[in-house]
């Protein structure tokens, strides 16, 4: 797997996409989250939202360097 | 064998003792988290950011850390919501600033002049979206902005370089931000959510209190009309910690909407109750034989406070208000009769208190049913609030532009004739608070803040520098010798009235201070330094001070004229929705005037108070007569209500008396057609409207005439 991808001949690393992606995936589930109250009922809902992030994006990582 | 004795013994001193001891500490310790507790721990957050930035900017080996560090300054916000908002409209500033600089540069390599021009235009139109919008959004214009003059001016010469330090600026602000972000959310958070709700208790029994109050005639005009400059501010308030709490997880959808029509029934009730205020007092000052109409009045309103206070007391079930409005309805009928048939004026005097009573019983209803369901955190259906949206008056907003155009232009000037390099230090400064300060209400008081901060920071930071920083061997000492200054800095930020010094203390640190990645120490620079920076406040500074000093948010003239346009408004743009948009027009800019008056409004800004307040009146008017029009085939009374609103068009135009005369006149004559066919009428609900458009005849009869200027010929009399 490519550690950079060229965007219009600007080296990006992979990562930077990868981390977009997961902060749109984990919008959708704060979406879906906190329509279902689930935040209401944990102690630290910033906490659990920074680790899901941290989750998706290593999920991410992992699935995308395997 | 007696048992031990309990352990709770009154009589054993020890002990009682230890227990007094015990809650002396809990009270003490409460009252110290709830002061300065809260600052120090707002400190520590930010110190934490501000070295955790610092030290993986070092790790990850970016250009100029200090960028990382700033950011996490210029994050340092009291709540998480706050600091998640502003964090993400400042990423997307920069995207965009970067962006522009890279597309500026590449259209104008090596033509210095143009390039500037092009830039004053960039920053001057970006500072007009700035001036445009008043919360957070406002500053992702001020960063796309300044962003492009802090990387364009050292790509001048060399603008091969320019992406090169777009993507440097790019991951050092989005570092920053990140880290900022994770601190100030997930470390010891202090939740916009949990304001929010704290401020719409607050609100909600200062409403109730100041109108229990009014109804018990205890508080002067002066009073009333500073009240509803508070409330004002507190609209705007309540509004801007909603937007930041929108990006804490646990603010949900439903609750933004019932935010929302929670302010918008308020608006309401506020709003009439003003103007049943506004008719009872000029009932009392009718004359010394006070109209009968006062003295059937006056147990209503009594009653109704009763109930409003009910509905503070603590641990009793509100009243429910379906009821109360029943009662009411009982009591005016029995007055209706006590008055029996009495001459026109009077009667028509109390139709309309009568009315207008009713209107906000049903307003106050509607307000307490939303209040409860927020504080209970019931999901509710609410039929499509508007929301809560500033807007600032074109001219204030080419001015703001323009302005920061000619400081942009005149420190390139200077640069130029100076030929001194560190100018370029300086020029950044000045677009950076030139566009910052537009957007603030007190632009001067602002940048003297951040100057003092900056003066204050020039013999901090050279000491920090010589005397410390410099025996610093490894990052943990570099930190030991940083941190004072830069905890003085945010321990300023944590208090209200020198928010600003504070804010110029740790930016000034940061940029000085702050070491980069292969430090040398040369008190030429660095001196040059400190003097550039503080040159380039001063420039900001002397151009809010020149350049139209006049046109500045929340100017009295400035708003004076607004309002008079927006009164213009109800009388002529669509209906949709007019009514609750013109109603947060009108508040919004009565929150400008308060933003810019200061602690104590003096004199001249209760008349414009007064001013926006009868104007607010007349516009809901205007606006409920023409949706009677919209809605009534042609009639007699519908011509005539169209002659009234097409006078009153004329008398918002130019606001003169000959203008306001013909206004009374149309009404005068429209208020015989219309109790002619209120008369005839038998269908209930246009019924209620043809009583409604009655009531407000007369109020904006009753509101010209105070509002215009003693009538030569003595007063017309009474009665549309």
């Amino acid at each position: 797997m490519p550690r950079e991808i060229a965007v219009f001949g600007v080296l990006l690393p992979t990562i930077l996409p990868l981390f977009l992606a997961s902060l749109l995936i984990q919008g959708a589930l704060d979406w879906v989250l906190g329509l279902a109250g689930v935040y209401r009922r944990v102690w630290h809902p910033a906490l659990l939202r920074l680790c899901l992030l941290v989750c998706i994006f290593a999920a991410l990582i992992g699935v995308y360097y395997k | 064998m007696t048992p031990a004795p309990a352990p709770a013994r009154p009589d054993n001193p020890a002990q009682r003792a230890v227990k007094a001891g015990a809650v002396w500490l809990r009270q003490e310790w409460q009252g110290w988290t709830n002061t300065e507790g809260g600052r120090w721990i707002f400190v520590f957050k930010c110190m934490v950011a501000a070295f955790t930035a610092l030290w993986l900017a070092f790790r990850l080996g970016l250009d100029s850390p200090n960028t990382a560090m700033t950011t996490t300054f210029i994050l340092a916000l009291p709540s998480s919501g706050m600091v998640l908002e502003k964090a993400f409209y400042r990423l997307l500033g920069t995207v965009v600033g970067v962006t522009a600089t890279v597309t500026i540069v590449a259209l104008f390599p090596q033509q210095i002049p143009l390039m500037f021009v092009a830039l004053a235009l960039w920053v001057g139109l970006c500072t007009c979206g700035a001036a445009m919008y008043r919360n957070q959004q406002s500053y992702s214009f001020v960063l796309a902005g300044y962003t492009t003059v802090l990387v364009g001016l050292p790509a001048l010469d060399h603008p091969t370089v320019i992406f090169t330090l777009a993507v440097t600026r790019l991951t050092e602000v989005g570092l920053g931000i990140i880290v900022a972000s994770v601190v100030h959310d997930v470390l010891l958070p202090r939740h916009s959510n949990r304001q929010v709700m704290n401020t719409v208790q607050a609100r909600y029994q200062r409403f109730i209190t100041f109108c229990s109050e009014v109804l018990e005639e205890r508080l002067s005009p002066a009073e009333v009309e500073l009240t509803h400059l508070r409330f004002a501010a507190d609209i705007a308030a309540l509004e801007s910690g909603r937007a930041a709490a929108f990006f804490e997880a646990a603010h949900t959808r439903w609750h933004t909407r019932q935010l929302h029509a929670f302010n918008n029934a308020f608006m309401t009730a506020l709003t009439t109750f003003y103007t049943l205020h506004r008719l009872t007092h000029r009932l009392h000052g009718a004359g010394s034989a006070a109209s009968p109409v006062i003295a059937l009045i006056e147990p209503l309103h009594a009653m109704l406070a009763a109930a409003l206070r009910a509905d503070l007391k603590a641990g009793q079930p509100s009243p429910d208000w379906q009821r109360v409005q029943a009662e009411l309805a009982q009591g005016v009928a029995a007055a209706r009769t006590a008055l029996g048939t009495v001459e026109r004026p009077v009667q028509i005097d109390f139709d309309t208190a009568v009315e207008l009573l009713q209107r906000f019983a049903r307003d106050m209803t509607a307000f307490v049913a939303l209040y409860h369901g927020l504080a209970q955190q019931r999901k509710m259906q609410v039929s499509d609030p508007v929301a809560y949206s500033p807007k600032t008056p074109t001219g204030l907003v080419l001015t703001s532009g323009l302005r920061a155009a000619v400081a942009l232009l005149l420190g390139a000037v200077i640069w130029y004739w100076l030929e001194w390099p560190y100018l370029a230090t300086s020029l950044a400064m000045t677009a950076v608070f030139s566009a910052l300060a537009s957007s603030s209400p007190r632009p001067l008081a602002l940048i003297k803040g951040v100057m003092a901060g900056f003066v204050l920071g020039a013999p901090l930071a050279l000491f920090t520098e010589y005397c410390l920083v410099i025996h610093a061997t490894d990052y943990p000492l570099l930190v030991l010798a940083a941190l004072p200054i830069f905890g003085l800095g945010c321990y300023l930020i944590a208090d209200p009235k020198r928010g600003g010094m504070g804010i110029g203390l740790s930016l000034f640190a940061a940029q000085v201070v702050a070491p980069v990645n292969q430090i040398h120490y040369d008190p030429q620079t660095f001196l040059s330094a400190e003097l550039s920076l503080n040159l380039g406040v001063m420039l900001a500074w002397a151009v809010f001070a020149i350049v139209l000093p006049e046109h500045t948010m929340g100017h009295k003239g400035q708003v004076t004229s607004a309002l008079w346009r927006e009164a213009l408004g109800a009388a002529r743009s669509p209906l949709f929705r007019l009514k609750l948009r013109f109603d947060n027009r009108v508040r919004d800019m009565l929150n400008q005037l308060n933003a810019t008056a200061g602690p104590v409004p003096g004199e001249e800004t209760r008349a414009v108070v007064r001013q926006g307040l009868t104007l607010l009146e007349l516009g809901h008017s205007v606006i409920e007569m023409r949706q009677l029009i919209a809605a009534s085939g042609p009639s007699p009374v519908r011509n005539a209500l169209t002659l009234c609103v097409d006078r009153l068009t004329d008398y918002f135009r130019d606001h003169s008396r000959d203008k306001g005369e013909a206004v009374l006149d149309a009404i005068l004559r429209a208020g015989p057609h219309v109790r002619n066919a209120l008369a005839e009428e038998t269908s209930e609900p246009r019924r209620q409207r043809l009583q409604t458009a009655l009531t407000d005849l007369h109020s904006i009869y009753t509101s010209l005439l105070d509002q215009l200027p003693a009538n030569p010929q003595g007063e017309p009399d009474h009665a549309p």
